[in-house]
């Protein structure tokens, strides 16, 4: 039997996530890297801890990006936070107000044009969320949280996604903190990275809910979306691609 | 010799002697009204009142005997020689006009061998002194005789008595179809008479073009309409002349634009052809006509055109074989900039990914459209950038050597690094390697995974191109995770990075090189993580700004942006052939060192034709004489120390304007003669032409009173008191 790319990277996924490493490989170094951001207190639970991970395998699985299969944290207030322009800030309790350097090194990030998603992985509380956008409203005073449509590029930037979904079915549509042309901020309700999230036997972690293989396919889409609009950022707006991206959702609907 | 005259008394003014005869005239009317009332003594009343008004006129007058003695002297006479290279056009007699102008000169000079004769030759500008034979080395374009004429009546030295003009009449001032009142403005304003000498009566045998006009400027990848007159003369049999537009390039041969056919009714035709100008700066443009059997005149027979091709935006092609954040920080740099136009194509699923899909309807994908964008559509791209593409996964090897010639036509490549670029991208021995700044090796490993940081070499430190890169961030440079395997620089390439520790042939690998090829330039960038100058505890000191500064530099260079350019050069006047021409370089601000100028004929295997070193050039503009070209599109490359070139793309024509129109105008001179008094004549007949009158110099002046003043006083109080006695017995107050 050939061992495939795929192959090697499912058994390398299993394995990633507990193992911290550095990337080494020529062509790795502006792979998609999901870095987990610790300030104000956030922490993912043991269940999720190979989300982030997996997320990225599920991109190098489905799309011909590259991506990083270990997971990393990261403070804003460190200079590491600077060197990549991906990060996500997930928690399930309310966070603890941002100190003056976190709050520069986030400020710092997103006026480098940086991406940053925020997931909710307690949505029914929401205390995670509100706290976070509390800080936000602290670091980007001047912008407020809008509500993307269903034609933002983060909804077709691979697959055609047609809704959020998560661990959970969350509301109908991503807020963002939207800078210039580019969302930086995904203010995600839906607990994504419990939806990705795989345990030691191999299996996912949690179930979804209301459940269904296919919210958790629509989970792992949307997470490789936003992967895709992290890299390519608003390619899938350009306008070579609408007129195949019209037939494509013409086709789709009943 | 001496002549005698008289004169009024040099003390009182002319308006003075006038009032004192209108005071004398008026006396004169009212005593003959008077002498209607008188009773007696009329005669002898009128009588001693006129002599009485005269003598006190004379009185108040005081004329005076002028005796002058000196010589007469020749008049001042200038001929005006038409200096225009159109005199080197054949008369009717197949010798060169300009053969005959300086028979006419030598004629005229025997003409006027008594006069005062001075021989200027007349083109663009004032008139200038020329040999005795009436030509001097340099010839001009233009035959400007109103602007000839104004300057010398402008000049504060003698005026002349007359003005001799030797041409053919194909004048650019006058304009012609000039009516009598605008030609006698033109050229009227010495006040004396015009002569001329026609050199020709009848042009030869001759097709050309006569004028190649555009309609507005020439911009990159927009039709540009092109109005070309063909003019058929001296007899010559002329129906349907085809004419065909050529784009000279570097290296390849002429790229025809357009072609049609001139259909020539009454000796002219005017065809109109619309051509695309596809690279930006200076093009050189042909257009040639196939002229009809009797040309006698083939030189005019093609123009070279030189345009400068401005460019609305920067059409940029963006070619990626899988998204990273290096391809992510280069499409938002990329976007962010008003000036491009950016078309990207991003390969986003592989060959063996799998897309958990059951039909491509739930993805947003499309085809790579390899075959449209490097057949149809490649020439509408200003430059493209290759990063870390596959070529033959993703078939694009087949167009590699149509990419090839679009560099060499002058397009912008950039290989930007990755696994899938250079030798890992399998462009190692293909059409594309020979226009890229660098060899690529198929028998070394494609990359290398050790972490390093770039180091610039003398001639990035000094390159404009990345002038504002080393501003910002000095030796710093940001680690890179591995590096593309790079050969040796290609030919006249230049490294502006390189590698700390691998070598290539003994010397350090490049890691930033660039080049020209052709027309064309190309950049080779062997790391797959400049956006570290973006995203990177270094580059965050800098907000970031480092990858714009890199990426502006790389981008300006491809582009010619004279900002990234080491030197500007310019052709002094214009670059005929036969003639010297010299180039003028400008050095950018900071720019030092040996200036090196080459210049090589555009098309298909050609070589230098100059090559000079200035070692110690002089501060300012530098004047480099590159010799006697010969018609056809050229392009000079000028070195200032070490630094890239700076290009500049000229052309040289046979003649040149000047030959455009090969037709005499004798009538023109015939009638610029009769508005100004002058005479006309062809040439052989000067002896005919009228001599002005000579000029009196005067060498002596003796002034005498007639009388006394004393006498003409005594004069008119003797008649005033006879007067008075004949009035009071007349019988009058």
């Amino acid at each position: 039997m050939r061992l495939s790319r795929r192959h090697a990277l499912a058994g390398f996924a299993a394995l990633a996530g507990f193992a911290p490493t550095r990337a080494h490989a020529f062509g790795d170094a502006g792979a998609f890297h999901p870095r987990i951001v610790t300030s104000g207190g956030a922490k993912l639970d043991a269940e999720r801890t190979t989300a982030p991970a997996r997320w990225a395998y599920e991109l190098v699985r489905r799309t011909s990006a590259p991506g990083r299969l270990s997971a990393t944290s990261v403070a804003f207030d460190q200079p590491a936070f600077a060197a990549e322009p991906f990060a996500i800030w997930a928690g399930s309790t309310a966070l603890a107000p941002l100190s003056g350097p976190e709050r520069r090194g986030l400020e710092r990030f997103l006026k480098m044009g940086g991406v940053l998603v925020v997931d909710d992985l307690s949505p029914a509380s929401g205390e995670f969320e509100a706290s976070a956008r509390r800080e936000l409203r602290r670091v980007l005073p001047e912008v407020a949280p809008v509500k993307l449509d269903a034609s933002h590029v983060v909804f077709k930037s691979y697959y055609i996604v047609e809704r959020p979904v998560g661990r959970v079915q969350g509301p109908a549509q991503i807020e963002a903190l939207v800078r210039g042309k580019y969302a930086q901020v995904f203010l995600l309700s839906h607990d994504l990275l419990g939806a990705l999230a795989r345990s030691r036997g191999g299996g996912f972690s949690l179930d979804v809910d209301p459940g269904g293989v296919a919210q958790r396919e629509q989970a792992i889409r949307l997470a490789v979306n936003i992967a895709m609009y992290v890299l390519c950022s608003d390619y899938k707006d350009d306008q070579v691609h609408a007129p195949w991206l019209m037939r494509r959702r013409a086709r789709r609907r009943p | 010799m001496s002549a005698r005259s008289w004169a009024l008394s040099d003390d009182l003014s002319s308006l003075g002697s006038v009032a004192a005869l209108l005071f004398a005239a008026l006396s004169i009317v009212l005593l003959a009204i008077e002498l209607g009332r008188r009773e007696r003594l009329g005669p002898i009343i009128a009588a001693t009142g006129v002599a009485a008004t005269m003598a006190l006129a004379l009185a108040v007058l005081r004329p005076v005997r002028v005796t002058e003695r000196g010589s007469l002297v020749g008049p001042r006479v200038i001929v005006l020689v038409d200096q225009s290279r159109r005199l080197d056009l054949p008369a009717e007699d197949g010798t060169a006009r300009r053969v005959h102008a300086e028979a006419a000169v030598a004629a005229v000079r025997s003409r006027f061998a008594d006069a005062r004769l001075g021989v200027l030759g007349f083109g663009e500008g004032p008139p200038g002194p020329v040999p005795d034979s009436g030509f001097g080395p340099r010839r001009s374009a233009e035959s400007d005789l109103a602007g000839a004429v104004g300057a010398l009546a402008e000049s504060t030295g003698e005026r002349p008595r007359a003005v001799v003009v030797v041409s053919d009449g194909r004048l650019s001032r006058p304009a012609p179809g000039s009516d009598d009142a605008a030609l006698k403005q033109a050229v009227g304003a010495l006040g004396v008479p015009l002569h001329s000498v026609r050199l020709a009566e009848a042009g030869p045998k001759d097709a050309s073009i006569r004028s190649v006009r555009a309609a507005g400027a020439a911009v990159a990848h927009q039709p540009l309409s092109l109005t070309i007159e063909v003019g058929c003369a001296g007899g010559l049999e002329c129906t349907d002349v085809p004419v065909a537009v050529r784009e000279h390039r570097q290296g390849v041969e002429p790229a025809v634009l357009a072609s049609g056919t001139a259909r020539v009714e009454d000796g002219t035709a005017t065809l109109e052809l619309r051509i695309t100008l596809e690279r930006a700066g200076a093009r050189v443009v042909e257009v040639s006509i196939d002229a009809p059997e009797g040309d006698r005149v083939p030189d005019n027979d093609r123009r070279f055109v030189t345009f400068s091709v401005a460019r609305e935006r920067v059409r940029l092609l963006h070619v990626a074989g899988r998204p990273t954040y290096d391809v992510r920080t280069l499409r938002q740099w990329l976007k962010s900039d008003e000036s491009v136009d950016l078309v990207a194509f991003f390969i986003l699923r592989g060959m063996t990914d799998d897309t958990m899909t059951e039909d491509d309807s739930e993805l947003a994908l499309i085809p790579f459209p390899v075959e449209e964008l490097f057949t149809e559509h490649l020439p509408s791209f200003d430059a493209i950038v290759l990063q870390d593409i596959d070529a033959v996964a993703y078939k694009l090897d087949r167009h590699l050597p149509a990419l090839a010639r679009y560099v060499e036509a002058g397009g912008g490549l950039i290989m930007v690094g990755g696994p899938s670029s250079f030798a890992g991208g399998n462009y190692a021995g293909t059409a594309l390697e020979r226009v890229l700044p660098v060899e690529i090796s198929e028998k070394v490993e494609p990359h290398e995974a050790a972490e390093f940081s770039p180091r610039f070499t003398e001639v990035g430190r000094s390159a404009p191109v990345l002038g504002a890169l080393f501003d910002l961030l000095g030796e710093d440079l940001p680690t890179m995770t591995g590096s593309n395997t790079l050969g040796k620089p290609r030919g006249a390439s230049f490294v502006l990075m390189e590698h700390p520790r691998r070598k290539v042939g003994g010397a350090p690998m490049p890691v930033l090189a660039l080049g020209e090829s052709g027309d064309g330039r190309s950049i080779a960038l062997g790391v797959d993580g400049s956006y570290r100058l973006a995203w990177s505890e270094l580059a965050a000191g800098v907000s970031g700004r480092a990858f714009g500064a890199l990426w502006d530099g790389l981008l300006g260079w491809l582009m010619r942006d004279p900002r990234f350019e080491v030197a500007r050069a310019e052709v002094v006047g214009q670059c005929i052939s036969g003639e010297e021409t010299t180039l003028r370089l400008h050095r950018m601000p900071g720019a030092s060192g040996a200036v090196a100028v080459s210049v090589e004929r555009l098309g298909k295997g050609s070589q230098k034709v100059v090559d000079q070193k200035l070692p110690t050039p002089p501060a300012g503009p530098v004047d480099v004489a590159v010799g006697k070209l010969e018609p056809g599109g050229y392009v000079a490359r000028v070195t200032v120390g070490q630094s890239p070139p700076a290009r500049l793309d000229f052309a040289c024509e046979k003649g040149g304007e000047a030959f455009s129109d090969s037709r005499p105008d004798g009538p023109r001179l015939e009638r610029i003669s009769a508005v100004t008094g002058g005479m006309s004549v062809l040439a052989g007949r000067e002896a005919t032409l009228p001599q002005p009158d000579a000029t009196r110099i005067a060498a002596e002046r003796h002034v005498t009173p007639i009388v006394p003043p004393w006498v003409w006083t005594a004069l008119a109080a003797l008649f005033l008191g006879a007067h008075w006695v004949a009035r009071r017995r007349g019988g009058l107050t």
